[in-house]
Protein backbone atom coordinates (compact mmCIF):
# COMPACT_ATOMS: atom_id res chain seq x y z
CA UNK A 1 0.00 0.00 0.00
CA UNK A 2 2.80 2.39 1.07
CA UNK A 3 3.86 2.03 -3.48
CA UNK A 4 0.59 3.20 -4.20
CA UNK A 5 0.02 6.02 -1.67
CA UNK A 6 3.66 7.44 -2.20
CA UNK A 7 2.76 7.50 -5.76
CA UNK A 8 -0.58 8.95 -5.21
CA UNK A 9 1.40 11.64 -2.96
CA UNK A 10 3.63 12.31 -5.76
CA UNK A 11 0.80 13.01 -8.35
CA UNK A 12 -1.20 15.26 -5.59
CA UNK A 13 1.93 17.28 -5.07
CA UNK A 14 2.09 17.41 -8.67
CA UNK A 15 -0.95 19.77 -9.38
CA UNK A 16 -0.45 21.67 -5.84
CA UNK A 17 2.84 23.06 -7.57
CA UNK A 18 0.49 24.35 -10.66
CA UNK A 19 -2.69 25.02 -8.28
CA UNK A 20 -3.48 28.25 -9.88
CA UNK A 21 -3.33 26.84 -13.18
CA UNK A 22 -5.03 23.93 -12.14
CA UNK A 23 -8.54 25.43 -10.97
CA UNK A 24 -8.71 28.63 -13.51
CA UNK A 25 -8.97 27.36 -16.44
CA UNK A 26 -12.36 25.33 -15.28
CA UNK A 27 -13.52 27.53 -13.75
CA UNK A 28 -13.55 30.32 -15.65
CA UNK A 29 -15.25 28.41 -18.42
CA UNK A 30 -17.69 27.34 -15.66
CA UNK A 31 -18.10 31.23 -15.34
CA UNK A 32 -18.63 31.91 -18.69
CA UNK A 33 -21.30 29.17 -19.80
CA UNK A 34 -23.05 30.12 -16.35
CA UNK A 35 -23.44 33.79 -17.73
CA UNK A 36 -24.51 33.17 -21.28
CA UNK A 37 -27.00 30.50 -20.12
CA UNK A 38 -27.99 32.93 -17.30
CA UNK A 39 -28.79 35.57 -19.51
CA UNK A 40 -30.32 34.04 -22.72
CA UNK A 41 -32.23 31.48 -21.02
CA UNK A 42 -33.79 33.28 -18.02
CA UNK A 43 -36.94 32.10 -16.39
CA UNK A 44 -37.02 28.44 -18.66
CA UNK A 45 -37.39 25.61 -16.77
CA UNK A 46 -36.74 21.50 -16.69
CA UNK A 47 -39.47 19.92 -15.56
CA UNK A 48 -39.51 22.71 -12.71
CA UNK A 49 -35.94 22.98 -12.00
CA UNK A 50 -34.50 26.66 -13.69
CA UNK A 51 -32.63 25.77 -16.52
CA UNK A 52 -29.12 27.44 -15.64
CA UNK A 53 -29.61 25.33 -12.80
CA UNK A 54 -30.00 22.03 -14.76
CA UNK A 55 -26.67 22.77 -16.93
CA UNK A 56 -24.78 23.82 -13.45
CA UNK A 57 -25.12 20.16 -12.75
CA UNK A 58 -23.61 19.02 -15.95
CA UNK A 59 -21.20 21.47 -16.04
CA UNK A 60 -19.37 20.27 -12.51
CA UNK A 61 -19.45 16.54 -13.55
CA UNK A 62 -18.23 17.98 -16.91
CA UNK A 63 -15.17 19.53 -14.62
CA UNK A 64 -14.51 15.93 -12.95
CA UNK A 65 -14.42 14.13 -16.57
CA UNK A 66 -12.09 16.67 -18.10
CA UNK A 67 -9.51 17.00 -14.95
CA UNK A 68 -9.70 13.27 -13.82
CA UNK A 69 -8.77 12.39 -17.86
CA UNK A 70 -6.42 14.78 -18.76
CA UNK A 71 -4.54 14.62 -15.80
CA UNK A 72 -3.04 11.56 -15.50
CA UNK A 73 -2.78 11.58 -19.64
CA UNK A 74 -1.04 14.77 -19.42
CA UNK A 75 1.77 13.76 -17.01
CA UNK A 76 2.15 10.66 -18.56
CA UNK A 77 2.69 11.67 -22.06
CA UNK A 78 5.06 14.44 -20.15
CA UNK A 79 6.81 12.17 -18.28
CA UNK A 80 8.07 10.06 -21.99
CA UNK A 81 9.16 12.70 -23.20
CA UNK A 82 10.71 14.53 -20.37
CA UNK A 83 12.07 10.39 -19.65
CA UNK A 84 11.20 10.65 -15.70
CA UNK A 85 8.73 7.39 -17.00
CA UNK A 86 11.77 5.32 -15.87
CA UNK A 87 10.79 5.99 -12.39
CA UNK A 88 7.72 4.36 -12.90
CA UNK A 89 9.44 1.73 -14.78
CA UNK A 90 11.65 0.94 -12.17
CA UNK A 91 9.91 1.02 -8.84
CA UNK A 92 8.34 -2.10 -7.75
CA UNK A 93 4.83 -1.01 -8.12
CA UNK A 94 2.09 -3.17 -9.51
CA UNK A 95 0.59 -2.01 -12.64
CA UNK A 96 -2.76 -2.22 -11.06
CA UNK A 97 -1.77 0.13 -8.08
CA UNK A 98 0.09 2.73 -10.53
CA UNK A 99 -3.63 2.89 -12.12
CA UNK A 100 -4.80 3.28 -9.09
CA UNK A 101 -2.76 6.08 -7.70
CA UNK A 102 -2.93 8.35 -10.75
CA UNK A 103 -6.63 7.70 -11.03
CA UNK A 104 -6.93 8.81 -7.39
CA UNK A 105 -5.41 11.64 -7.83
CA UNK A 106 -7.22 12.71 -10.62
CA UNK A 107 -10.15 12.09 -8.72
CA UNK A 108 -8.59 14.73 -5.64
CA UNK A 109 -7.94 16.79 -8.90
CA UNK A 110 -11.20 16.83 -9.65
CA UNK A 111 -13.20 17.34 -6.81
CA UNK A 112 -10.58 19.94 -5.45
CA UNK A 113 -12.11 21.84 -8.98
CA UNK A 114 -15.53 21.24 -8.26
CA UNK A 115 -15.36 22.60 -5.09
CA UNK A 116 -13.70 25.60 -5.94
CA UNK A 117 -15.83 26.12 -9.10
CA UNK A 118 -19.20 25.90 -6.54
CA UNK A 119 -17.82 28.08 -3.84
CA UNK A 120 -17.39 30.83 -6.35
CA UNK A 121 -20.27 30.09 -8.29
CA UNK A 122 -23.38 28.49 -6.60
CA UNK A 123 -24.31 31.74 -5.25
CA UNK A 124 -25.73 32.80 -8.76
CA UNK A 125 -27.43 29.05 -9.60
CA UNK A 126 -31.04 29.78 -8.33
CA UNK A 127 -32.52 26.42 -6.14
CA UNK A 128 -29.58 24.19 -6.30
CA UNK A 129 -29.76 21.49 -3.68
CA UNK A 130 -27.88 18.25 -2.75
CA UNK A 131 -30.33 15.65 -2.14
CA UNK A 132 -28.17 12.77 -1.43
CA UNK A 133 -24.48 14.38 -0.58
CA UNK A 134 -23.44 10.62 0.10
CA UNK A 135 -24.43 9.28 -3.40
CA UNK A 136 -23.49 12.57 -4.48
CA UNK A 137 -19.72 11.48 -3.43
CA UNK A 138 -19.57 8.18 -4.89
CA UNK A 139 -20.55 9.63 -7.95
CA UNK A 140 -17.87 11.64 -8.14
CA UNK A 141 -15.53 9.13 -6.99
CA UNK A 142 -16.51 6.83 -9.41
CA UNK A 143 -16.35 8.92 -12.05
CA UNK A 144 -13.06 10.53 -11.16
CA UNK A 145 -11.74 6.91 -11.16
CA UNK A 146 -13.27 6.06 -14.22
CA UNK A 147 -11.88 8.55 -16.21
CA UNK A 148 -8.44 8.65 -14.36
CA UNK A 149 -7.88 5.01 -15.27
CA UNK A 150 -9.00 5.63 -18.65
CA UNK A 151 -6.58 8.48 -18.69
CA UNK A 152 -3.82 6.40 -17.52
CA UNK A 153 -4.69 3.92 -20.12
CA UNK A 154 -4.69 6.77 -22.77
CA UNK A 155 -1.80 8.61 -21.61
CA UNK A 156 0.81 5.00 -21.33
CA UNK A 157 -0.34 4.35 -25.31
CA UNK A 158 -0.12 8.08 -26.45
CA UNK A 159 3.57 9.14 -27.27
CA UNK A 160 2.65 12.94 -27.89
CA UNK A 161 0.81 15.58 -27.02
CA UNK A 162 -0.87 16.02 -30.30
CA UNK A 163 -2.98 12.61 -29.50
CA UNK A 164 -3.96 14.34 -26.54
CA UNK A 165 -5.21 17.31 -28.00
CA UNK A 166 -6.95 14.88 -30.59
CA UNK A 167 -8.75 12.97 -28.22
CA UNK A 168 -10.10 15.40 -26.09
CA UNK A 169 -11.11 17.60 -28.82
CA UNK A 170 -12.64 14.81 -30.69
CA UNK A 171 -13.74 12.55 -28.71
CA UNK A 172 -14.21 13.70 -25.35
CA UNK A 173 -16.02 16.84 -25.51
CA UNK A 174 -18.69 15.69 -28.06
CA UNK A 175 -19.24 13.06 -25.83
CA UNK A 176 -19.63 14.63 -22.99
CA UNK A 177 -22.29 17.70 -24.96
CA UNK A 178 -23.71 14.97 -26.52
CA UNK A 179 -24.39 13.12 -22.89
CA UNK A 180 -27.07 15.76 -22.14
CA UNK A 181 -25.41 18.75 -20.00
CA UNK A 182 -27.60 21.48 -21.70
CA UNK A 183 -31.10 19.54 -22.50
CA UNK A 184 -32.67 16.63 -21.20
CA UNK A 185 -32.40 13.06 -23.05
CA UNK A 186 -35.86 12.60 -22.41
CA UNK A 187 -36.64 15.50 -24.97
CA UNK A 188 -34.84 14.39 -27.80
CA UNK A 189 -36.81 12.57 -30.87
CA UNK A 190 -36.21 9.04 -31.25
CA UNK A 191 -34.02 7.61 -31.67
CA UNK A 192 -31.47 10.35 -30.39
CA UNK A 193 -32.95 9.41 -27.15
CA UNK A 194 -31.75 6.15 -26.78
CA UNK A 195 -28.61 6.22 -28.55
CA UNK A 196 -28.00 9.46 -26.19
CA UNK A 197 -28.29 6.50 -23.43
CA UNK A 198 -25.60 4.47 -24.95
CA UNK A 199 -23.30 7.18 -24.48
CA UNK A 200 -21.47 5.82 -21.55
CA UNK A 201 -21.16 9.95 -20.01
CA UNK A 202 -24.94 9.85 -19.95
CA UNK A 203 -24.67 8.24 -16.44
CA UNK A 204 -22.05 10.19 -14.95
CA UNK A 205 -23.77 13.21 -15.82
CA UNK A 206 -27.47 11.64 -15.36
CA UNK A 207 -26.25 10.38 -11.78
CA UNK A 208 -24.90 13.16 -10.53
CA UNK A 209 -28.00 15.69 -11.41
CA UNK A 210 -30.12 12.59 -9.74
CA UNK A 211 -28.02 13.00 -6.30
CA UNK A 212 -28.20 16.74 -6.33
CA UNK A 213 -30.98 18.04 -8.12
CA UNK A 214 -33.08 14.81 -7.69
CA UNK A 215 -33.95 14.57 -11.42
CA UNK A 216 -32.64 11.69 -13.87
CA UNK A 217 -33.60 10.97 -17.66
CA UNK A 218 -32.56 7.23 -17.09
CA UNK A 219 -32.92 5.37 -13.76
CA UNK A 220 -30.11 6.57 -11.42
CA UNK A 221 -29.19 2.52 -10.51
CA UNK A 222 -28.83 1.54 -13.98
CA UNK A 223 -26.30 4.88 -14.40
CA UNK A 224 -24.63 3.42 -11.38
CA UNK A 225 -24.39 0.05 -12.16
CA UNK A 226 -22.95 1.67 -15.66
CA UNK A 227 -20.13 3.30 -14.13
CA UNK A 228 -19.40 1.12 -11.64
CA UNK A 229 -19.11 -1.81 -14.71
CA UNK A 230 -17.07 0.27 -16.94
CA UNK A 231 -14.64 1.39 -13.92
CA UNK A 232 -14.06 -2.18 -13.34
CA UNK A 233 -13.31 -3.26 -16.62
CA UNK A 234 -11.04 -0.21 -16.73
CA UNK A 235 -8.97 -1.37 -13.75
CA UNK A 236 -8.56 -4.46 -15.86
CA UNK A 237 -7.67 -2.78 -19.35
CA UNK A 238 -5.07 -0.64 -17.14
CA UNK A 239 -3.10 -3.34 -15.86
CA UNK A 240 -2.52 -4.98 -18.99
CA UNK A 241 -1.71 -1.53 -20.75
CA UNK A 242 0.20 0.01 -18.39
CA UNK A 243 2.40 -3.65 -17.86
CA UNK A 244 3.20 -3.84 -21.34
CA UNK A 245 4.06 -0.11 -22.08
CA UNK A 246 6.22 0.06 -19.12
CA UNK A 247 8.40 -2.48 -20.52
CA UNK A 248 9.14 -0.56 -23.82
CA UNK A 249 12.28 0.86 -23.97
CA UNK A 250 11.37 4.78 -24.88
CA UNK A 251 14.99 6.04 -25.67
CA UNK B 1 24.43 -17.52 -2.81
CA UNK B 2 23.71 -16.17 -6.89
CA UNK B 3 22.49 -12.99 -6.48
CA UNK B 4 22.30 -12.25 -10.49
CA UNK B 5 21.33 -15.47 -12.98
CA UNK B 6 20.98 -14.32 -16.51
CA UNK B 7 20.11 -17.53 -18.91
CA UNK B 8 20.48 -17.16 -22.58
CA UNK B 9 18.51 -13.57 -23.29
CA UNK B 10 18.51 -12.16 -27.05
CA UNK B 11 17.22 -9.24 -27.46
CA UNK B 12 16.90 -7.65 -31.21
CA UNK B 13 15.66 -3.76 -32.32
CA UNK B 14 13.92 -2.85 -35.35
CA UNK B 15 17.13 -1.55 -37.14
CA UNK B 16 16.60 2.45 -38.19
CA UNK B 17 17.31 2.97 -41.51
CA UNK B 18 17.25 -0.26 -43.21
CA UNK B 19 15.18 -3.38 -42.95
CA UNK B 20 16.12 -6.33 -40.74
CA UNK B 21 17.11 -6.09 -36.74
CA UNK B 22 19.53 -5.01 -34.32
CA UNK B 23 20.99 -7.75 -32.40
CA UNK B 24 21.26 -6.38 -29.62
CA UNK B 25 22.01 -9.28 -27.31
CA UNK B 26 22.69 -12.64 -28.34
CA UNK B 27 22.53 -15.56 -26.40
CA UNK B 28 23.89 -14.21 -22.94
CA UNK B 29 24.71 -15.88 -19.87
CA UNK B 30 25.89 -14.11 -16.42
CA UNK B 31 26.01 -15.17 -13.34
CA UNK B 32 26.63 -12.76 -10.39
CA UNK B 33 27.60 -14.42 -6.71
CA UNK B 34 26.60 -12.15 -3.46
CA UNK B 35 29.31 -9.87 -2.15
CA UNK B 36 31.14 -9.22 -5.99
CA UNK B 37 31.72 -5.92 -7.93
CA UNK B 38 30.79 -7.14 -11.24
CA UNK B 39 31.63 -5.70 -14.36
CA UNK B 40 29.36 -5.61 -17.71
CA UNK B 41 32.23 -4.17 -20.29
CA UNK B 42 31.51 -3.44 -24.05
CA UNK B 43 32.50 -0.35 -26.18
CA UNK B 44 29.64 1.87 -26.89
CA UNK B 45 26.65 -0.07 -28.63
CA UNK B 46 28.24 -3.23 -27.79
CA UNK B 47 24.53 -4.44 -26.07
CA UNK B 48 25.38 -3.42 -22.00
CA UNK B 49 22.58 -1.15 -21.48
CA UNK B 50 19.99 -3.34 -23.21
CA UNK B 51 20.82 -6.51 -20.64
CA UNK B 52 21.16 -3.94 -17.51
CA UNK B 53 17.18 -2.95 -19.21
CA UNK B 54 16.03 -6.23 -19.18
CA UNK B 55 17.46 -6.96 -15.76
CA UNK B 56 15.91 -4.44 -14.86
CA UNK B 57 12.87 -5.22 -15.92
CA UNK B 58 11.93 -2.53 -18.01
CA UNK B 59 12.43 -4.23 -21.14
CA UNK B 60 11.60 -7.77 -22.29
CA UNK B 61 13.75 -10.05 -23.99
CA UNK B 62 13.16 -11.82 -26.44
CA UNK B 63 14.13 -14.65 -25.29
CA UNK B 64 16.05 -16.03 -21.56
CA UNK B 65 15.18 -15.93 -18.42
CA UNK B 66 16.57 -13.71 -15.55
CA UNK B 67 16.41 -14.11 -11.83
CA UNK B 68 17.27 -12.08 -9.11
CA UNK B 69 18.30 -14.18 -5.82
CA UNK B 70 15.43 -16.56 -7.70
CA UNK B 71 12.59 -14.16 -8.02
CA UNK B 72 11.84 -14.49 -11.74
CA UNK B 73 12.33 -10.70 -13.42
CA UNK B 74 9.97 -11.14 -15.97
CA UNK B 75 6.95 -13.25 -13.83
CA UNK B 76 7.60 -11.74 -10.52
CA UNK B 77 8.75 -8.27 -11.57
CA UNK B 78 7.65 -6.19 -8.15
CA UNK B 79 9.51 -9.05 -6.08
CA UNK B 80 12.52 -8.86 -8.09
CA UNK B 81 12.70 -5.07 -8.23
CA UNK B 82 12.10 -4.56 -4.77
CA UNK B 83 15.77 -6.43 -4.12
CA UNK B 84 17.56 -3.58 -6.99
CA UNK B 85 18.50 -0.36 -7.21
CA UNK B 86 18.90 0.92 -10.69
CA UNK B 87 21.08 3.98 -12.10
CA UNK B 88 19.93 4.11 -15.33
CA UNK B 89 22.35 5.21 -17.98
CA UNK B 90 20.52 8.48 -19.46
CA UNK B 91 20.05 11.71 -16.45
CA UNK B 92 16.64 12.59 -16.26
CA UNK B 93 15.33 14.57 -13.07
CA UNK B 94 11.98 15.68 -12.36
CA UNK B 95 10.65 19.08 -13.52
CA UNK B 96 8.44 20.29 -10.54
CA UNK B 97 10.12 18.93 -7.36
CA UNK B 98 13.66 19.64 -5.39
CA UNK B 99 15.81 17.14 -4.40
CA UNK B 100 13.98 16.40 -1.17
CA UNK B 101 10.64 15.64 -2.75
CA UNK B 102 12.10 13.75 -5.48
CA UNK B 103 13.63 11.33 -3.00
CA UNK B 104 10.73 11.16 -0.23
CA UNK B 105 8.46 10.23 -2.82
CA UNK B 106 10.98 7.92 -5.00
CA UNK B 107 11.38 5.97 -1.35
CA UNK B 108 7.80 5.50 -1.33
CA UNK B 109 7.16 3.72 -4.11
CA UNK B 110 10.38 1.15 -3.35
CA UNK B 111 7.61 0.93 -0.19
CA UNK B 112 9.85 2.79 2.42
CA UNK B 113 7.08 3.56 5.63
CA UNK B 114 6.83 7.64 5.47
CA UNK B 115 8.48 7.69 9.31
CA UNK B 116 11.70 5.97 7.83
CA UNK B 117 12.41 8.25 4.60
CA UNK B 118 13.86 11.33 6.66
CA UNK B 119 16.70 9.04 7.80
CA UNK B 120 17.44 7.61 4.47
CA UNK B 121 17.31 10.38 2.46
CA UNK B 122 19.75 11.91 4.89
CA UNK B 123 21.78 9.53 5.33
CA UNK B 124 21.78 9.10 1.04
CA UNK B 125 22.77 13.37 0.51
CA UNK B 126 25.64 12.99 2.58
CA UNK B 127 27.09 10.05 1.49
CA UNK B 128 26.69 11.83 -2.19
CA UNK B 129 27.72 15.25 -1.05
CA UNK B 130 24.12 16.74 -1.61
CA UNK B 131 22.95 17.80 1.33
CA UNK B 132 22.65 21.46 0.57
CA UNK B 133 21.24 20.81 -2.53
CA UNK B 134 18.31 19.60 -0.47
CA UNK B 135 15.85 21.84 -1.36
CA UNK B 136 17.00 23.19 -4.28
CA UNK B 137 14.79 22.55 -7.45
CA UNK B 138 16.23 18.74 -9.16
CA UNK B 139 16.64 20.85 -12.65
CA UNK B 140 18.72 23.25 -11.61
CA UNK B 141 21.29 20.67 -10.69
CA UNK B 142 24.61 20.22 -12.52
CA UNK B 143 24.99 17.60 -14.92
CA UNK B 144 27.10 15.98 -11.66
CA UNK B 145 24.86 16.68 -8.89
CA UNK B 146 22.05 15.15 -11.39
CA UNK B 147 24.09 12.57 -11.56
CA UNK B 148 24.51 11.83 -7.84
CA UNK B 149 20.90 12.45 -7.25
CA UNK B 150 20.41 9.33 -9.47
CA UNK B 151 22.84 7.29 -7.42
CA UNK B 152 21.13 8.31 -4.10
CA UNK B 153 17.41 7.89 -5.50
CA UNK B 154 18.75 3.98 -6.26
CA UNK B 155 20.46 3.70 -2.85
CA UNK B 156 17.96 5.03 -0.88
CA UNK B 157 15.83 1.62 0.41
CA UNK B 158 18.91 -0.19 0.55
CA UNK B 159 19.59 -2.30 -2.39
CA UNK B 160 20.90 -5.82 -2.12
CA UNK B 161 22.26 -5.63 -5.09
CA UNK B 162 22.80 -2.27 -6.97
CA UNK B 163 23.12 -1.71 -10.84
CA UNK B 164 25.04 1.04 -12.32
CA UNK B 165 24.99 2.22 -15.95
CA UNK B 166 27.77 3.59 -17.30
CA UNK B 167 27.94 6.06 -13.84
CA UNK B 168 31.03 7.78 -14.32
CA UNK B 169 30.48 8.80 -18.51
CA UNK B 170 31.04 12.29 -18.68
CA UNK B 171 31.82 12.86 -15.46
CA UNK B 172 34.80 14.88 -13.96
CA UNK B 173 37.70 12.60 -12.33
CA UNK B 174 36.53 13.51 -8.64
CA UNK B 175 33.24 13.05 -8.94
CA UNK B 176 35.03 9.28 -10.36
CA UNK B 177 36.71 8.73 -7.06
CA UNK B 178 33.65 9.93 -5.51
CA UNK B 179 31.78 7.32 -7.00
CA UNK B 180 34.09 4.48 -6.82
CA UNK B 181 34.72 5.17 -3.54
CA UNK B 182 31.25 4.99 -2.76
CA UNK B 183 30.76 1.91 -4.65
CA UNK B 184 33.30 -0.08 -2.68
CA UNK B 185 31.85 1.45 0.56
CA UNK B 186 28.35 -0.18 -0.41
CA UNK B 187 30.33 -3.45 -1.16
CA UNK B 188 32.13 -4.00 2.08
CA UNK B 189 28.44 -3.53 3.80
CA UNK B 190 27.16 -6.11 1.80
CA UNK B 191 25.80 -4.86 -1.43
CA UNK B 192 26.92 -7.00 -4.70
CA UNK B 193 27.24 -4.21 -7.61
CA UNK B 194 26.99 -4.85 -11.17
CA UNK B 195 27.94 -1.86 -13.32
CA UNK B 196 29.19 -1.38 -17.02
CA UNK B 197 31.66 0.80 -18.58
CA UNK B 198 33.52 1.63 -21.71
CA UNK B 199 36.26 2.89 -19.50
CA UNK B 200 38.60 -0.81 -19.26
CA UNK B 201 40.74 0.82 -16.43
CA UNK B 202 38.07 1.63 -14.19
CA UNK B 203 37.20 -2.31 -14.08
CA UNK B 204 40.74 -3.44 -13.60
CA UNK B 205 40.75 -1.41 -10.84
CA UNK B 206 37.36 -2.60 -8.87
CA UNK B 207 36.02 -5.67 -10.26
CA UNK B 208 36.67 -9.38 -9.25
CA UNK B 209 35.07 -10.30 -12.12
CA UNK B 210 33.64 -9.10 -15.57
CA UNK B 211 31.83 -9.80 -18.77
CA UNK B 212 33.08 -8.59 -21.91
CA UNK B 213 30.58 -8.22 -24.54
CA UNK B 214 31.29 -6.88 -28.08
CA UNK B 215 28.09 -6.78 -31.02
CA UNK B 216 25.93 -8.15 -28.61
CA UNK B 217 27.92 -11.14 -27.78
CA UNK B 218 29.48 -12.47 -24.93
CA UNK B 219 33.09 -12.97 -25.91
CA UNK B 220 35.18 -13.21 -22.38
CA UNK B 221 34.35 -13.84 -19.26
CA UNK B 222 35.18 -14.81 -15.95
CA UNK B 223 37.27 -13.32 -13.11
CA UNK B 224 39.35 -10.95 -13.88
CA UNK B 225 42.49 -12.57 -12.33
CA UNK B 226 42.26 -15.45 -14.65
CA UNK B 227 41.82 -13.56 -17.72
CA UNK B 228 44.68 -11.21 -17.16
CA UNK B 229 46.89 -14.11 -16.25
CA UNK B 230 45.55 -16.25 -19.43
CA UNK B 231 46.57 -12.75 -21.30
CA UNK B 232 50.17 -12.33 -19.65
CA UNK B 233 52.82 -11.89 -21.45
CA UNK B 234 50.91 -11.42 -24.19
CA UNK B 235 51.95 -7.95 -25.70
CA UNK B 236 55.64 -7.06 -27.49
CA UNK B 237 55.84 -3.31 -25.57
CA UNK B 238 58.35 -0.98 -27.14
CA UNK B 239 59.34 2.64 -27.07
CA UNK B 240 60.58 4.60 -30.28
CA UNK B 241 62.23 7.58 -30.79
CA UNK B 242 60.67 8.55 -33.92
CA UNK B 243 57.09 7.76 -33.46
CA UNK B 244 56.12 8.82 -36.92
CA UNK B 245 57.01 5.81 -38.61
CA UNK B 246 54.93 3.11 -40.70
CA UNK B 247 54.00 0.51 -38.22
CA UNK B 248 53.37 -3.00 -38.72
CA UNK B 249 49.83 -4.08 -38.67
CA UNK B 250 48.30 -4.58 -35.42
CA UNK B 251 50.54 -2.18 -33.74
CA UNK B 252 48.47 0.07 -30.77
CA UNK B 253 49.44 3.15 -29.40
CA UNK B 254 49.25 3.18 -25.59
CA UNK B 255 50.92 6.84 -24.57
CA UNK B 256 54.83 6.58 -24.82
CA UNK B 257 54.37 2.89 -26.10
CA UNK B 258 53.19 0.79 -28.58
CA UNK B 259 52.18 -2.92 -28.42
CA UNK B 260 52.13 -5.69 -30.50
CA UNK B 261 50.41 -8.66 -29.65
CA UNK B 262 52.05 -11.66 -29.61
CA UNK B 263 51.41 -15.54 -31.16
CA UNK B 264 55.02 -16.46 -30.92
CA UNK B 265 57.20 -14.88 -28.24
CA UNK B 266 60.73 -15.05 -29.60
CA UNK B 267 59.02 -14.84 -33.16
CA UNK B 268 57.05 -11.45 -32.86
CA UNK B 269 59.89 -10.12 -30.73
CA UNK B 270 62.30 -10.76 -33.68
CA UNK B 271 59.82 -8.90 -36.06
CA UNK B 272 59.65 -5.75 -34.40
CA UNK B 273 63.24 -5.54 -33.66
CA UNK B 274 63.70 -6.20 -37.26
CA UNK B 275 60.93 -4.00 -38.47
CA UNK B 276 61.80 -0.59 -36.37
CA UNK B 277 65.61 -1.52 -35.95
CA UNK B 278 67.33 1.19 -34.63
CA UNK B 279 64.77 3.56 -34.04
CA UNK B 280 64.03 1.23 -30.47
CA UNK B 281 64.61 2.77 -27.24
CA UNK B 282 62.87 -0.23 -25.53
CA UNK B 283 61.65 -3.48 -26.13
CA UNK B 284 60.14 -6.17 -23.78
CA UNK B 285 57.38 -8.39 -22.84
CA UNK B 286 54.15 -7.18 -20.90
CA UNK B 287 51.21 -8.43 -19.16
CA UNK B 288 48.04 -7.36 -21.11
CA UNK B 289 45.86 -4.73 -19.95
CA UNK B 290 42.07 -5.27 -20.07
CA UNK B 291 42.32 -2.34 -22.85
CA UNK B 292 44.53 -4.68 -24.72
CA UNK B 293 43.06 -7.79 -24.30
CA UNK B 294 39.74 -6.00 -25.28
CA UNK B 295 41.38 -5.14 -28.39
CA UNK B 296 42.52 -8.24 -29.33
CA UNK B 297 39.53 -10.33 -28.46
CA UNK B 298 37.36 -8.09 -30.75
CA UNK B 299 40.12 -8.14 -33.48
CA UNK B 300 40.05 -11.97 -33.69
CA UNK B 301 36.63 -11.95 -34.04
CA UNK B 302 36.24 -10.05 -36.89
N1 LIG C 1 15.16 1.18 -28.26
C1 LIG C 1 15.99 0.82 -29.26
N2 LIG C 1 15.56 0.77 -30.52
C2 LIG C 1 16.39 0.41 -31.53
N3 LIG C 1 17.66 0.06 -31.36
C3 LIG C 1 18.16 0.08 -30.13
C4 LIG C 1 17.36 0.46 -29.00
N4 LIG C 1 18.13 0.39 -27.89
C5 LIG C 1 19.34 -0.02 -28.30
N5 LIG C 1 19.38 -0.21 -29.64
C6 LIG C 1 20.53 -0.68 -30.43
O1 LIG C 1 21.05 -1.85 -29.79
C7 LIG C 1 22.45 -1.83 -29.78
C8 LIG C 1 22.96 -1.91 -28.36
O2 LIG C 1 22.68 -0.70 -27.69
P1 LIG C 1 22.99 -0.48 -26.15
O3 LIG C 1 22.48 -1.63 -25.38
O4 LIG C 1 22.46 0.86 -25.77
O5 LIG C 1 24.59 -0.48 -26.14
P2 LIG C 1 25.60 0.04 -25.03
O6 LIG C 1 24.85 0.35 -23.79
O7 LIG C 1 26.57 -1.07 -24.86
O8 LIG C 1 26.26 1.26 -25.58
C9 LIG C 1 22.87 -0.56 -30.51
O9 LIG C 1 23.13 -0.90 -31.85
C10 LIG C 1 21.67 0.32 -30.42
O10 LIG C 1 21.58 1.18 -31.52
MG1 LIG D 1 24.73 2.05 -22.69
Amino acid sequence: MTYMWALYAREVKRFQKLLIDTLLSPIIQMVLFLTVFGITLQGQDVEGIPFVTFVFAGLLMMIMVNSSFSNPTFALILGKNVGTIIDLQLAPIKPGSIGLAYALAAFSRGLLTILVAMLITVWFVPEFTISNPFLMLVALLLTGIQFGLLGVTFGMIAKNFESLTIVMGFVLQPMIFLAGIFYPIASLPAPFDLISRFNPLHHNINLFRYTTLGYADTHPMLSLAVIAGITIVMYFVVQRVTRTALRKSYS
Amino acid sequence: MTVLNVQSISKTFPAKQKQGVVHANRDIHLQIEEGQIYGLLGPNGAGKSTLINIISGILLPDQGSVTIYDKDVIHDTEAAKRLMGVVPQEIVVEMAFNVEEVLYYYAGMYGVPQQERNTLIEAALTDLDLLDKRLAKARTLSGGMKRRLMIAKAILHKPKFLILDEPTAGVDVALRQKIWALVRRMNEQGTTILFTTHYLEEAEQLCEAITLIDQGKVIKQGSLKDIQKEFAENVVAFELYDNKVEHLPNVHENATQFHFPITDLAEDMQKVIQHYGDNLKSVKSEAASLEQIFLQLTHHGN
